[in-house]
């Protein structure tokens, strides 16, 4: 029973002092985004806009297939259930709605953390283990300007941008499947799920996309810069980011979908 | 210990700590200007945590370091960035930006730190390339580079600024002999052309007796031996001698410590 309690603790107190440490990197990234520049240090913008083209523009084309097959996915179980209490109409509201508030944004932050997540550990861990983040530093340059603030521009930038595409291919999906395979009229579809969103729907998704932007960059750069050891280090944090960031993402997800749903 | 101008860095009963062990206790030492000064000692010695005190990547736990009379510990770290500027770093892997071209590795300290144009920002890149014989090499990336050749422009790097002092981290450990020698033999070019103060950790003993004015040498973070070569090789301490001796452990001592590392530490 004690060493239940003793991990239990132990446990908690790791992850007290992770959370800490990230928030510290968090404040950190947001002087040399906001702060530094107003002092003349500058910004790195090319650094910032080549992170979102990786992480956003690069990852446009998966995320757009995983969308459309998960639109004509979620069409299919919409009308199944739909279509026994005889309102098969209403699936474009359901395929627009839940892909709006909630699918589009999440299949986004998950695909982007495989894709870029995990990358921004590794660059770091790798950077870290050859020492590159130490000769940064004795030439006097900061690691959080230099590695963590392009990253953290690109990302925040880059996924709620992805996640509104994501969320036009998963209706187009729908739609496909709808007007193709369950006969449904094409213009009604389409009014119909033009209709059914409203701009809290909207604000839901981007306000949540936002956050996992956040969520997936921190991550993956604080995991990157906890690279201890060579290359058997960087592939344990790559792995530990991922989990990670996946599950922070899904918690976030949780919270923000409480606070739009119980406020009616 | 009385500041003196003729030195450059001094050093005073430093302390570093990982966690609750002290790996370095109570180091002092005095490097002069110009000089070059080589820290030697086994694996574990403490070498290696002295010199990234020294460069400012590790916080002492207690002690402090002079620099040019201005106690590094204690400064803001806008002050610290800039004397780093007076400060070169070789390191043990090279640690050159594996994303960008020899030319760019070098020629980043100046970007940031200066305002010179990008003419004249790549002729000092050039001048600084050859100097460390790499000429040519503009546009490889570190990836296409042999040991050595990384090395060298990890040097060049470290040049970029024309530092005061320029520390290196075993310059010649897994290199074949005769690119060690190059290496060396850079070293005191370095040293001569532009009276740079030099401190080079390592332990290849042919490396020490070609370009060390003097010798610190620690076992267990403490100094057991400062001075010129043949002074510090003529100490009596039972760790210098074997260490010069290249005399392995008793095997008595190896038992004693692995059955402390099979009992955690307890027998």
């Amino acid at each position: 029973m004690s060493a239940l309690v003793g991990y239990t603790g132990r446990v908690f107190l790791a992850g007290l002092h992770d959370f800490l440490t990230a928030c510290k990197l968090l404040v950190d990234t947001a002087f040399w985004i906001v702060v530094a520049p107003l002092r003349g240090k500058g910004l790195r913008f090319r650094a910032a806009t080549e992170q979102f083209v990786s992480v956003g523009y690069d990852s446009l084309p998966i995320v757009m297939l995983i969308s459309l097959l998960l639109g004509a996915i979620l069409a299919m179980q919409s009308a199944y259930q739909l279509e026994s209490f005889g309102v098969g109409y209403l699936v474009p509201d359901l395929v627009a709605v839940a892909a709006m508030r909630e699918l589009a944004p999440l299949m986004t932050a998950i695909l982007i953390t495989g894709r870029s997540g995990s990358a921004f550990t590794a660059e770091i861990g790798t950077m870290k283990v050859s020492e590159e983040i130490d000769a940064l530093e004795v030439m006097g340059l900061n690691p959080i300007k230099y590695l963590v603030v392009p990253k953290f521009i690109g990302t925040t930038l880059a996924v709620p941008l992805v996640t509104a595409v994501a969320t036009f291919t998963m209706i187009i999906g729908g739609f496909l499947l709808s007007a193709l395979y369950l006969g449904q009229d094409a213009t009604i579809y389409l009014e119909r799920s033009a209709d059914s969103v409203t701009a809290k729907d909207f604000a839901t998704g981007f306000v949540k996309s936002v956050f996992f932007a956040i969520v997936i960059c921190l991550v993956g750069v604080y995991r990157g810069f906890e690279v201890e050891g060579g290359a058997e280090g960087v592939g344990k944090k790559t792995t530990s980011s991922v989990v990670t960031s996946i599950f922070l993402v899904i918690v976030v997800d949780v919270i923000f979908t409480y606070m739009f749903f119980s406020e009616g | 210990m009385a500041y003196s101008a003729e030195n450059l860095i001094e050093v005073s009963d430093l302390v570093v700590k990982y966690g609750d062990r002290a790996v370095l206790d109570g180091v002092t030492l005095n490097v002069r200007r110009g000089e070059t000064i080589v820290i030697l000692g086994g694996s574990g010695s403490g070498k290696s945590t002295l010199l990234r005190t020294l460069v400012g990547l590790m916080r002492p736990s207690a002690g402090c370091i002079m620099f040019d009379g201005m106690d590094f510990t204690q400064m803001s770290h806008e002050d610290q960035l800039e004397l780093r500027k007076k400060m070169g770093v070789s390191f043990q892997s090279s640690a050159l930006f594996g994303s960008m071209t020899v030319a760019e590795n070098v020629s980043m300290p100046l970007y940031e730190h200066t305002k010179l144009e990008k003419s004249t920002i790549d002729i000092m890149v050039k001048i600084k390339l050859e100097l460390v014989g790499l000429s040519g090499f503009e546009d490889y990336m570190p990836a296409e580079l042999s040991g050595g050749m990384k090395k060298r422009a990890g040097l060049a790097r470290a040049m970029a600024m024309d530092p005061e002092v320029i520390f290196y981290d075993e310059p010649s450990a897994g290199l074949d002999p005769i690119v060690g020698a190059g290496l060396d033999a850079l070293i005191l070019k370095l040293k001569q052309t532009f009276e740079l103060t030099s401190i080079v950790v390592t332990h290849e003993l042919a490396s020490v007796e070609l370009i060390a004015d003097r010798v610190c040498m620690l076992d267990g973070g403490t100094v057991v031996g400062f001075g010129t070569l043949d002074e510090v090789k003529a100490s009596p301490h039972s760790y210098v001698r074997q260490f010069f001796e290249r005399r392995p452990n008793e095997e008595g001592e190896d038992e004693a410590a692995y059955l402390r590392t099979l009992t955690g530490g307890n027998a």
